[in-house]
């Protein structure tokens, strides 16, 4: 265990000081590129929080759609066996357990990613 | 001489050349200095007259996607069709004048900001609607110019540009630097549901966004960025234009983030163009996938160290935003 402050409290501070003392201090493309770095450093500071959490959701999720057993398994490894199934095509059945899944899984990796993008469905777009 | 210097120098003798006049360049200040291109605004005198004008300038020939005087053709071809686009003086292939070749256009006053477009409707909540609408018009008029008459070099995409985008994305899909079973899935269904060929090809200027129009308190002034126009389907524009990402977080306002889709076809079908919500549907659904593979191939040319930058990194991390908008397009394909 390494010492307080965790990899998330630091990655808070990176992206304060980023946010404020260097984008003030900075302009141009160097400011965008300060503010792009804080807001990087914001996404890892949530990534150090919930991506454990997220990754194992992800996996159960794909082995889900997949029909197979979780344990032992790794989210890359399962996702090119989806894409794989996917791609040889014909599997409605396939598809439709897979939108829900990948939807769930999207919605963990906005929380860290991009928090509040899935408020918007696009219902309106739809009628 | 300083590279400023030595712009300010090269466009004056190279207008001074194409106009058989004594010009000087003044103000000269760079809008925008990207790896592909800089644009440089300036004042050029010509007869005690002032001219605000802007060169585009290409810095490493390697990397221009279309000869520069096909790109200045395609806004000459616009601007011909009665679309808003900058006038085009005077096209240099020659490098040795500002160190690459350019164009020369019209400075067209206004914003392009995509934040700073949408404060001006904060201003005059009537502009959104009128800014969709004249979007509407001005890719008709786009539209309804023969390709035949566009420049010999521009890009086609067959006689089915719904089929060739298609084969183009799905490869783009493939090389992908991590497997993307969101992005497999869509393209499942966008092949699945693809409308039949358009009823008629058209020259479509391919990144018509919030972003690359000028405007200004009364509306649309010019569209911007023709490095891309090639002949394909019409509602292709349409389309891309009201994806998500060009909304500025502004969803619910489907155009741009200014306005309503009603609006836009509106002024499409005023303008002599005919609105096909299905196919329009599908071409927002494929833009959409389009720009999600493009954030991924900026991460890429990252972390590949072909273009490495700090903003190309976080493009990566984006990616997600247009797979959840893909996926949430295509529910109706998956979850009746």
């Amino acid at each position: 265990m390494q010492d307080r402050p965790t990899a998330s409290e630091l990655l808070a501070s990176i992206a304060d000081l980023l946010e404020q003392e260097l984008l003030a201090a900075t302009q141009g493309p160097l400011q965008h590129a300060a503010r792009v770095a804080g807001s990087l450093c914001r996404i890892l500071e949530r990534e150090a929080r919930l991506g454990a959490a997220q990754e194992a959701r992800e996996i159960e999720v794909l082995a889900g759609v997949l029909g197979e057993p979780a344990g032992g398994r790794d989210a890359l490894t399962l996702s090119e066996t989806l894409v794989h199934r996917l791609d040889t095509g014909g599997d409605a059945a396939l598809e439709r357990r897979a939108w829900p899944a990948l939807v769930e899984i999207l919605r963990g990796k906005l929380a860290i990613a991009k928090p509040g993008h899935d408020a918007w469905d696009f219902t309106a777009e739809l009628e | 001489m300083n590279p400023f210097e030595q712009v300010r120098e090269g466009l004056a003798a190279f207008l001074a050349k194409e106009w058989g006049a004594t010009v000087e360049v003044e103000n000269l200040s760079i809008a925008s200095a990207g790896a592909r291109r800089r644009n440089v605004l300036f004042d050029a005198l010509r007869d005690g007259e002032r001219i605000p004008l802007v060169a585009t300038i290409i810095p490493n020939a390697a990397v221009q996607i279309m000869p520069i005087e096909v790109e200045a053709s395609h806004l000459r071809f616009a601007e011909a069709a009665g679309m808003p686009a900058p006038h085009v003086h005077a096209v240099c292939e020659d490098a040795s004048f500002v160190g690459g070749p350019f164009f020369v256009t019209t400075r067209v006053a206004g914003e392009t900001i995509p934040r700073q477009v949408l404060r001006l409707l904060e201003k005059d909540p009537a502009l959104g609607p009128r800014l969709a609408r004249q979007c509407g018009e001005a890719l008709a008029r786009l539209h309804a110019a023969d390709p035949a008459r566009a420049h010999p070099r521009i890009a086609l995409a067959g006689s089915d540009p719904i089929e060739a985008t298609l084969r183009a994305v799905e490869a783009l899909v493939r090389e992908l630097l991590q497997p993307s079973p969101a992005f497999t899935l869509a393209l499942r269904a966008l092949e699945r549901e693809r409308p039949p060929p358009p009823a008629r090809l058209a020259v479509v200027h391919g990144d018509f966004r919030n972003g690359n129009l000028i405007v200004g308190p009364d509306g649309l002034r010019a569209a911007l960025d023709w490095e891309i126009c090639h002949v394909g389907d019409p509602m292709e524009d349409l389309g891309w234009l009201c994806q998500r990402m060009w909304r500025f977080r502004n969803d619910a306002l489907e155009v741009g983030g200014f306005g309503a889709r009603a609006d836009l076809a509106a002024g499409y079908e005023a303008a002599g163009g005919r609105f096909e919500p299905v196919r329009f549907h599908w071409w927002k659904t494929m833009s959409t996938l389009r720009w999600g593979l493009g954030l991924a191939g900026q991460a890429k040319a990252h972390l590949d160290g072909s273009v490495p930058s700090i903003v190309m990194a976080a493009s990566g991390r984006r990616v997600a935003e247009l797979e959840w908008d893909v996926l949430m397009l295509l529910r109706r394909s998956f979850a009746p």
